[in-house]
């Protein structure tokens, strides 16, 4: 027997991308094994096989498309059939990949390993779901040779499997990232799958209501600017003049392709995705994100939402009914036609956006921020015990205070910094919308932004410090009982009779999540209450907002009281 | 690197220091303050009862844990300030020790060798098949890692903390699930490493072995360092010099056990036919001076038994402390 003699020279950092990633090469032993991978293999060349022959049959001889038409019928299905694939598969295994990887407790062996953080992220991200890679790759032929024979133009294809990958990177980067973070293995799976629908399935549709960044983190913006390039050539022209109704991506007075937007908006939060797990990686006991970085991706998701969003005002294109009314279009063409005994059908020139849908828009806006306030709150906020440890952490170190932008650190003043930034981005929208060019004359005062940055400092701020003073239990046992209950119950009385509307709408304002929508409904000389719950909205929310407003002020300073008390307790201890 | 502050200029560190190390659990102290130095090439034994603070010891000198404060330095590198340097240095080998159910045993063991960088494919092939052949489990090379026994699976995991030739290993409860003839030749591996120079810090609750493989050893109880040292140093300290003696006498038992019962030292004192049994807590010239006396007093002995009470009491001695505060 050789003694393991300890003479660790041999022993270097292990800085491997690509192949030599040693995480990556290992997943791509375990899961590319020829005995399993085989059958997948087969049955997806199968099911390939079968939508490219089905789609080229029925094109050739059962439409009688030209060759080059028939061509190009497999590519939309193959697409949707790759996207199941990459999306649907790859993101379960990157999830359930990381969450296995902790239950058999083989990651504590990871975390040791002398890789770097991000070298380890990456191994995961493209290890996990390898195999869904291989199983795309042997759809390729057929989507190849679909492209070839149908003419499409390599500026057509190449952006739009562009932004397929990077759209499948984002979904297996948000897979990992809840893999890694849910600890417990039976949510971990749920979440992922649910947040990874909730990002980019739910969210996408605020776009029809004004946030229309959110829908530039699927694939669709690209798919639909393109799509006339790879259906049959007579589709194409059809699709040609909607698209040409169809608003394109103005980011402030910058013009984009749907291509470059989609991967500057994907490649931005894949960032935020590998920051939070190289933070992860490098030390467990990490929040998710800094502090610093926490308030930056505020204020960019801020300016991405406002800068996609005020260039749309003045068009109508932001409006809600505007896209309606552009599905209708073609039928409401039709019907004029027909009611004219004929002739070319013409564009309806007469709409006009709903004061109700600005109203509900800037709610909407509200709301969303409000959310993502909530969110970035709760990632950056110390826990108590996370509080008690960086203090005896001061204390041996012979400090008085925690470092301004320590994870033990009080988080007040970045929540107050992103309500700040909130408030203002809220009203901006607000304002683009009311005084725009659809409703001369209104004007939307300063006190709205007064308003709006006390909705936003007294609910964020609220949430923040019930956090850090007494725990996510607490602050979840609050947001049932204070945030879900009331709207459930307010709901649920309206319903019954219309005399209980206006008790229904005091109830539901003890939510704080309705005082948004409240807000602008009461505040925007533009909204229009029914007579049933005209005074009771403004009423409550003034009510509330002060109650609110009165209980984060008591809660910070028994917060304070509570942090001093602590401190002067740790550092006196002996 | 950080090279931690050391007492005579020139001498290399400790290769474990650990300084007032403290880790909390909100308000539950897992460890409090422990100050701890291990010399090169030691077997140096951890042992307490469950909740007593290794685990979480164990898992802040693997990086694994950041502490709540405290410094801990493996040979010379501050493992807060330089994590990467420092997991370069040990070898961890978790209590319970899992292997991932998809690779095979060689599969396992070469990922490893990859990620820690031991050159070519060629040289991470045979570093491979030396450490199996350490762990005797050459014949188990191309089996699933989920077919192995559990003995055979804290051998592999042994064989992953060896590949990379750490020059700390920390080894938590590696006999657990061994059979004695595993246990034997992990002993005798433990010591061929420690000769060539590696540090080994292993927790036990096999506690006979635990004396009988370290050079030295410390116990914990509730985050708290009770005593270290040799096997008899610890005893010492711990105050556990207590032990039983058995006096034979031929007849006047009655007389004997009245003088014994006026000395210092002696407790529970009893007469069992025509023996006198007591217990004793002093040094051993105390104890001498006992027979001296006895023979003084004219009583004719006819047997002197000691009984000291094993490591293992002395321990159990401490978890039931523990439990019952």
């Amino acid at each position: 027997m050789t003694p393991s003699a300890p003479a660790d020279a041999s022993v270097r950092p292990v800085t491997g991308r690509g192949w030599n990633n040693p995480i990556f090469r290992r997943y791509c032993r375990s899961r590319l094994r020829p005995k399993k991978l085989a059958v997948s293999l087969l049955l997806v060349v199968m099911i390939a096989g079968f939508i490219f022959a089905m789609s080229g049959a029925v094109g050739r001889y059962r439409i009688e498309l030209s060759e080059e038409d028939a061509a190009r019928l497999p590519i939309i299905p193959l697409l949707v059939f790759q996207g199941i694939i990459l999306f649907f598969l790859g993101t379960a295994q990157a999830a359930g990949g990381m969450v296995a990887e902790r239950d058999e407790g083989v990651i504590d062996y990871q975390r040791l390993i002398p890789m770097r953080p991000l070298s380890k992220v990456l191994g995961y991200l493209f290890g996990l779901p390898v195999a869904e890679y291989v199983m795309v790759l042997v759809t390729l032929p057929f989507t190849a040779w679909s492209l070839w024979k149908g003419d499409v133009a390599m500026a057509t294809w190449l952006p739009l499997y562009g932004i397929f990958f990077s759209t499948g990177l984002l979904y297996h980067s948000t897979g990992l990232v809840t893999g890694t973070v849910v600890k417990n293995r039976r949510w971990a799976f749920l979440v992922s799958i649910g947040l990874v629908f909730g990002l980019y399935t739910v969210i996408p549709q605020m776009a029809r209501f004004g946030l229309v960044f959110f829908k530039y983190l699927t694939i669709m913006p690209v798919y639909e600017e393109l799509l006339s390039g790879i259906v049959p050539k007579t589709a194409g022209a059809m699709v040609d003049v909607g698209q040409r109704l169809a608003p394109t991506v103005k980011f402030f007075g910058l013009n984009f392709s749907e291509t470059v937007f989609t991967l500057f908006s994907q490649g931005g939060l894949v960032l935020t995705f590998l920051v939070m797990l190289c933070r992860t990686w490098r030390r467990s006991e990490s929040h998710l994100m800094g502090k610093a970085w926490a308030v930056g991706f505020f204020i960019w998701i801020q300016v991405l939402l406002l800068g996609n969003a005020l260039p749309l005002v003045d068009g109508g294109e932001l409006f809600p009914s505007r896209g309606f009314n552009r599905y209708l279009a073609p039928i409401q063409m039709l019907e004029a036609a027909r009611r004219r005994g004929g002739g070319r059908p013409a564009l309806r020139e007469d709409w006009v956006p709903q004061p109700g849908e600005a109203v509900l828009m800037a709610g909407a806006y509200g709301l969303v921020t409000l959310l993502l306030l909530f969110v970035l709150a709760r990632m950056i906020t110390p826990s108590p015990e996370q509080q008690m440890r960086g203090w005896r952490r001061a204390r041996k170190n012979g400090a008085r205070a925690l470092p301004f932008f320590s994870d033990a650190a009080s988080s007040s003043w970045f929540v107050t910094a992103m309500a700040l930034t909130g408030a203002a981005g809220w009203y901006v929208f607000t304002r683009a919308l009311v005084e725009s060019q659809w409703f001369p004359g209104q004007v939307v005062p300063l006190s709205v932004l007064a308003y709006f940055t006390a909705i936003l400092l007294a609910i964020g701020l609220g949430f923040q410090v019930l956090l850090e003073w007494r725990g996510g239990r607490t602050l979840g046992l609050t947001t049932i009982l204070a945030g879900i209950a009331p709207m459930m119950v307010g709901a649920v009385m309206g319903m019954v009779s219309n005399t209980l509307l206006a008790t229904a709408t005091w109830v539901v304002a003890i939510s704080p999540v309705s005082l948004p929508v409240y807000a602008v409904g009461s505040l925007l000389s533009l909204s229009t209450l029914p007579p049933e719950i005209s005074l009771a909205v403004p009423r409550a929310f003034q009510f509330w907002l002060l109650v609110y407003g009165l209980m984060t002020l008591w809660l910070l300073i028994q917060s304070r009281k509570a942090r001093r008390a602590m401190a002067g307790r740790i550092l006196t201890e002996g | 690197m950080t090279v931690a502050p050391s007492p005579i200029p020139d001498s290399p560190p400790p290769a474990i220091d650990i300084r007032d190390l403290r880790v909390d659990y909100g308000d539950f102290v897992a460890v409090n303050d422990l100050t701890l130095a291990v010399p090169r090439g030691e077997i140096f034994g951890l042992v307490g009862p469950n909740g007593a603070g290794k685990t979480s010891t164990f898992r802040v000198l693997t990086t694994l844990m950041e502490p709540t404060y405290g410094e801990v330095f493996l040979d010379g590198v501050d493992i807060q300030e330089d994590r990467e340097g420092a997991r370069r240095i040990v070898g961890y080998m978790p209590d319970l020790a899992p292997v991932p159910a998809d690779l095979k045993v060689w599969e396992f063991l070469d990922f490893h060798a990859a990620a820690y960088g031991l050159g070519t494919k060629l040289q991470r092939r045979e570093r491979v098949a030396e450490c199996l052949e350490e762990v005797a489990l050459t014949d188990q090379r191309h089996k699933w890692c989920k077919e192995l026994s559990r003995g055979q699976t804290q051998r592999v995991v042994l064989a992953k903390t060896l590949l990379h030739r750490p020059r700390v290993l920390i080894l938590d409860e590696p006999a657990s699930g061994l059979d004695p003839l595993a246990r034997r030749d992990l002993r005798h591996a433990l010591r061929r490493l420690a000769k060539t120079g590696a540090t080994v810090f292993v927790s036990s609750h096999i506690l006979s072995e635990l004396a009988e493989m370290c050079s030295s050893l410390c116990v914990m109880n509730r985050g708290t360092l009770l005593a270290s040292g040799t096997v008899d140093q610890v005893r010492h300290q711990l105050g556990s010099t207590e032990r039983t003696l058995t006096v034979t006498l031929l007849d006047r038992e009655a007389e004997a056990a009245a003088w014994l019962g006026t000395r210092p030292g002696i407790q529970h004192l009893k007469v069992s036919g025509a023996q006198v049994i007591f217990d004793f807590n002093g040094s051993d010239e105390d104890q001498a001076g006992l027979v001296e006396g006895l023979v003084a007093q004219g009583l004719r002995m006819r047997a002197f038994e000691e009984k000291r009470s094993s490591f293992e009491d002395i321990l159990v001695e401490v978890a039931e402390s523990n439990r019952l505060s």
